[in-house]
């Protein structure tokens, strides 16, 4: 058990979960350090993997960790998933080597739901699992992600973007444009061309796909650019009388935008490609951002994603 | 055809064998694309991919004998398909 406010907000999270959804929800973790389980059940381990482990070696040397007993549970059928606020890669290194690859799947990838105002979230894949890529990763990554978004967001054709520095084909290094070559090659996807960084947010499209690097770097100067906007904007509101009776007026509309956008309203990301659901939960998740996390995974379960995912990767496809 | 559960039955032949077939539904290629002269990093293998690798031989190689371990500070020095198969071979005593 995980994350900057670990144990108490999870905990919390967990128990919102299962009042005000229904779900059923098991904490993994060290029974001394979690306090009070708020009458949930335990699954009691010994050791806990820290946020600076490196992450495949402790997945090696910490099997009593929670992180590596969740992803068992979800292995053995005993959980139709996990969710992780803590060490992100040794998240995936855990579920990776307990719960296994989807047959025919390179590596697995993380894909980021980012809001987008009017339209169902566009999910950004690499967001960060993968720092070196091939093209034929990245188209992996573009059939599992829109398989996704099929599932999950219910969008029949969802349209696919690549990620580069200009539209024309000709455009970025040369991963992006011979991923562009063999992506256009591909009917089954509804690929619209390169999109650029100022797509993100509003996005056209539905799918962003990047190699784990770029999309990292993008997702985290995008979050770290609507934090200034909105603190900006709330330091202008405090500026005088006036500002502040307008910032009262506005507020009540601004409000509901910021809390579109934060990340504990988002539910976390997904680890896509693995033999079973894994959500990646911010660091600094509080219990709301853990409660919709553990909503998104049911709702991943409900949707049978990793089945669908199962179908849409073949081997001979790679 | 070597006998499950006797190291004596293995030989380098067999666990070059082992190591590319687990290698290569790892990385998702055919046994013949792993030459055993070839670099991990020439592969595309990364860290996580090498744990993967250990993981698979450690449980492929348990028939063979019988709780059979790579030491973690050991892998460090395993850079390359000949160095897995040199390692394996040595911790079991093969020839």
């Amino acid at each position: 058990m995980g994350g900057d406010f670990a144990p108490g907000e999870i905990i919390l999270g967990a128990r919102q979960a299962v009042d005000e959804l229904g779900l059923s929800v098991i904490l993994v973790g060290v029974p001394e350090l979690m306090g009070d389980p708020l009458g949930l059940d335990v699954v009691a381990c010994t050791e806990v993997i820290a946020m600076d482990d490196d992450p495949a070696a402790s997945v090696r040397k910490k099997k009593d960790s929670s992180l590596v007993r969740a992803a068992e549970l979800v292995r053995d059928g005993k959980a139709s998933a996990m969710v992780s606020a803590g060490n992100t890669g040794a998240t995936m290194a855990s579920a990776l080597l307990r719960m296994g690859r989807l047959p025919g799947v390179v590596r697995p990838c993380i894909a980021t739901p980012i809001p987008n105002p009017g339209r169902t979230p566009m999910v950004m894949v690499d967001a960060g699992a993968n720092a070196e890529c091939t093209p034929e990763m990245l188209v992996q990554f573009a059939q599992m992600a829109s398989t996704f978004v099929k599932a999950h967001f219910g969008v029949s054709s969802p349209s696919v973007g690549l990620l580069s520095i200009g539209e024309e084909s000709t455009k970025g290094t040369p991963l992006v444009k011979d991923t562009h070559k063999l992506l256009a090659e591909l009917r089954e996807l509804n690929f619209v061309g390169n999109v650029e960084g100022r797509d993100l947010v509003p996005s056209p499209v539905d799918v962003i796909v990047t190699d784990g690097f770029t999309g990292n770097v993008a997702l985290k100067t995008l979050e770290g650019a609507l934090k200034f906007i909105f603190a900006t904007i709330l330091k202008v509101i405090e500026t005088n009388d006036e500002t502040r009776a307008a910032g009262s007026v506005l507020l009540e509309y601004l409000l509901p935008v910021a809390g579109k956008m934060t990340p504990e309203n988002q539910g976390g990301a997904m680890l896509l490609g693995l033999d079973g659901i894994c959500v990646i939960s911010h660091g600094s998740s509080n219990a709301l951002a853990i409660k919709n996390a553990l909503r998104v995974a049911s709702e991943m379960d409900a949707a049978g994603v990793v089945e669908k995912l199962r179908l849409t990767i073949r081997p001979d496809q790679v | 055809m070597p006998d499950a559960g006797n190291p004596t039955s293995l030989d380098k032949a067999t666990i070059l064998g082992i190591v590319r077939d687990q290698l290569a539904e790892i990385l998702e290629k055919s046994p013949e694309e792993i030459p055993e002269d070839i670099s991990f990093s020439d592969l595309g293998a990364d860290s996580l991919a090498l744990i993967e690798l250990v993981e698979a031989l450690e449980e492929n190689l348990a028939t063979y004998a019988a709780g059979f371990h790579i030491d973690d500070e050991d892998l460090e020095g395993l850079l390359s398909v000949r160095d897995a198969v040199d390692y394996v071979a040595a911790k079991l005593q093969v020839s």
